[in-house]
């Protein structure tokens, strides 16, 4: 499990994240959801590692994150970031292969194989990365990510990804989001910032709702996917017609509101 | 098609590309100690190489093996040496800076070790410390000058892990303007004795090679070469950028250093011992990474060769070109390679990776 507590970051004394306890379970899919500079990236950071936290823990596995050398802690967590550009011209293998640095697993061709059919990417194998369109470089680096956690593992480990979809199609975001799931059944633990409510609704077992690098709420959807809940944290009129035991709730925004904003405008 | 067919497609033709440019080096390595204002046959040059090593022929005269064994070998293995280490440097400071523009003469590295090699030859008698260290000084000086350069640099254009190209050629352009003015200081007021000339220190100059400069400058440039050849993989998880390596495992600040130090140490010793030739870490890289791919598993290896290589090509030129009299050879190589330099910007301007 990864336990964050009272985790807490400054810039210039203003704080972006304040007091923040999260724990991430094997198993489970944690969405982390909230308006536009809410402190969502600082806090996906702060537990991937990649920003260090002034005040708090946090701990992979019981162990604290300062403990873990660079190539340990690549073994039991992934990440991907919102973007990322290359410079140079590698194919787009090249890139999933890279997802293998760490492990340097015996197993790396079928690994490799197996993550690019998931993702669909294997006839762009030999094209170049910089050649690729967003949501096709999208889905390289989500291989890549993928691969890091592929082979199953005794211990625990954690996946994390910064809006992984936001180029996707539609199709592709639903397919990203069930591999995912079935990521979870390997002992691992997923983290997923999404901007899009319906699709937190569907997949995630946990959510998170931030505002202003605090943490509103957090717990199953129906506990946090609420109309009073989002339309607080999002300031926003939010209508959430609940679930049943076959469907997810679902979010609809009040146009209404857009009208009347608009006509106060002009 | 499995992955392991691929991969190991991959590394046949990386065998062979490295193969090839080793094979083109050894050529170009016996046209240079034939050809020159005194011309030694190919024939004679093997013979006097193998009479070195035991099998006496005896076809050639006491002033052919002179000239290959104490002026024209020495040359050959520096211009190896140097045209190598640039090569590779360039290579490795490109995937540093993950800039494919990034080259250590255009961002000060050489001019920084031009300038502590030029003070030290002049200022360095009356540092009585520097004397323990004999021949290995000067090499070293301009070792912390290009070290103190790159790190400026380094810290002026990079931001978040992210390096800003027009940043790092703009501090580039002032650290080389402000170096060459130190330069230009620190010669004017010393005396004729102390400094060969001002061409050596900005055009660079082969000329000066024996077997004293060969020796240190192959114990100073062969240990940092093998350093970054190991470091590919961290180049390669580099390349998708700092906080990406991170999270795959690369121990970023580490390599850094490693990659730094280890550039300015070979790009130290080179200017040490030639002077500022500049363009060949640039052209290198990219002319293979134009036609293999970026994997820096081949471009490491490769950028050594084909940095001697085109240095040697280079010297050829230099010694030709005005015979009997010598041109200097960073003339040559700008001429070659600045106008790679446009080309590269013109197309870096149209398709960003």
């Amino acid at each position: 499990m990864l336990q964050a507590q009272d985790v807490h970051f400054c810039i210039k004394n203003q704080p972006i994240i304040d007091q923040a306890s999260v724990n991430l379970r094997p198993g489970e899919l944690t969405v982390l959801v909230g308006p536009n500079g809410a402190g969502k990236s600082t806090l996906f950071k702060i537990l991937a590692g990649e920003n260090p936290c002034k005040h708090g823990t946090v701990r992979y596995n019981g162990r604290s994150i300062h403990q873990y050398k660079t190539k340990e802690l690549a073994r039991i967590r992934a990440v991907m970031p919102q973007h990322s550009e290359l410079t140079f011209p590698f194919r787009a293998i090249e890139v999933v292969e890279m997802g293998l640095f760490a492990s340097g697993s015996d197993r790396s061709g079928e690994i490799i194989r197996e993550v690019m059919d998931a993702t669909e990417t294997w006839h762009l194998r030999e094209k170049l990365y910089g050649n690729l369109s967003g949501g096709e470089k999208q889905r390289i680096q989500f291989a890549r990510v993928l691969a890091q956690v592929w082979e199953p593992k005794p211990f625990p480990r954690y996946i994390m990804l910064d809006e992984p979809v936001s180029s996707m199609d539609i199709a592709f975001q639903h397919k990203a989001m069930n591999i995912l799931q079935s990521v979870k059944e390997r002992n691992v633990a997923v983290l997923v910032i999404l901007h899009d409510l319906n699709m937190t609704a569907h997949y995630a077992d946990r959510v998170v709702l931030l505002k202003k690098g605090l943490i509103y709420k957090q717990g199953s959807v129906e506990d946090t996917i609420t109309s009073e809940n989002l339309a607080w944290v999002f300031d926003h009129p939010i209508r959430v017609i609940p679930g049943t035991d076959s469907a997810a709730p679902f979010v609809q925004t009040n146009p209404n509101f857009i009208e009347k904003l608009s006509l106060t405008l002009s | 098609m499995t992955v392991n067919t691929i991969s190991q497609t991959k590394t046949e033709l990386q065998a062979k590309v490295l193969l090839g440019l080793g094979v083109g080096l050894l050529v170009l390595a016996f046209l240079s100690l034939s050809v020159g204002a005194f011309s030694i046959p190919l024939g004679n040059v093997l013979s006097i190489i193998s009479s070195q090593l035991g099998v006496n022929f005896a076809d050639f005269t006491a002033q052919q093996s002179n000239v290959l064994l104490q002026i024209r070998l020495p040359r050959l293995l520096l211009a190896i040496l140097v045209g190598g280490g640039l090569g590779i440097t360039g290579a490795s400071l490109q995937g540093l800076f993950r800039n494919p523009l990034v080259e250590p003469g255009l961002i000060g590295v050489s001019t920084g070790g031009a300038l502590f090699a030029v003070i030290f030859i002049v200022f360095g008698a009356s540092i009585p410390a520097w004397h323990y260290l004999g021949p290995f000084a000067l090499p070293l000086a301009a070792f912390i000058g290009g070290l103190l350069n790159t790190y400026i640099v380094y810290r002026i254009a990079s931001q978040f892990g992210k390096t800003d190209i027009s940043l790092l050629i703009l501090s580039g352009v002032a650290l080389n303007a402000l170096s060459g003015a130190l330069i230009g200081l620190v010669l004017f007021y010393a005396d004729d004795a102390a400094i060969r000339n001002f061409t050596f220190w900005s055009l660079g100059d082969l000329g000066g090679a024996n077997w004293t400069k060969v020796g240190i400058g192959f114990l100073l440039i062969v240990g940092p070469v093998v350093f970054l050849l190991s470091q590919f993989r961290n180049l390669n998880a580099l390349a998708i950028g700092e906080n990406e390596a991170f999270h795959m495992g690369v121990d970023v600040q580490k390599t850094k250093i490693i990659l730094l130090v280890a550039s300015a140490v070979i790009v130290g010793t080179a200017v040490s011992m030639s002077g500022t030739i500049g363009f060949v870490g640039l052209v290198v890289p990219h002319l293979l990474r134009l036609t293999f791919g970026a994997d820096h598993r081949l471009i490491l290896p490769g950028s050594f060769l084909l940095g001697a290589i085109l240095l040697t090509g280079a010297d050829i030129l230099a010694r030709t070109i005005v015979m009997p009299a010598e041109m200097p050879i960073g003339i040559i190589t700008a001429i070659m390679g600045a106008p790679f330099f446009v080309w590269l910007i013109l197309r870096f301007k149209k398709i960003r990776y």
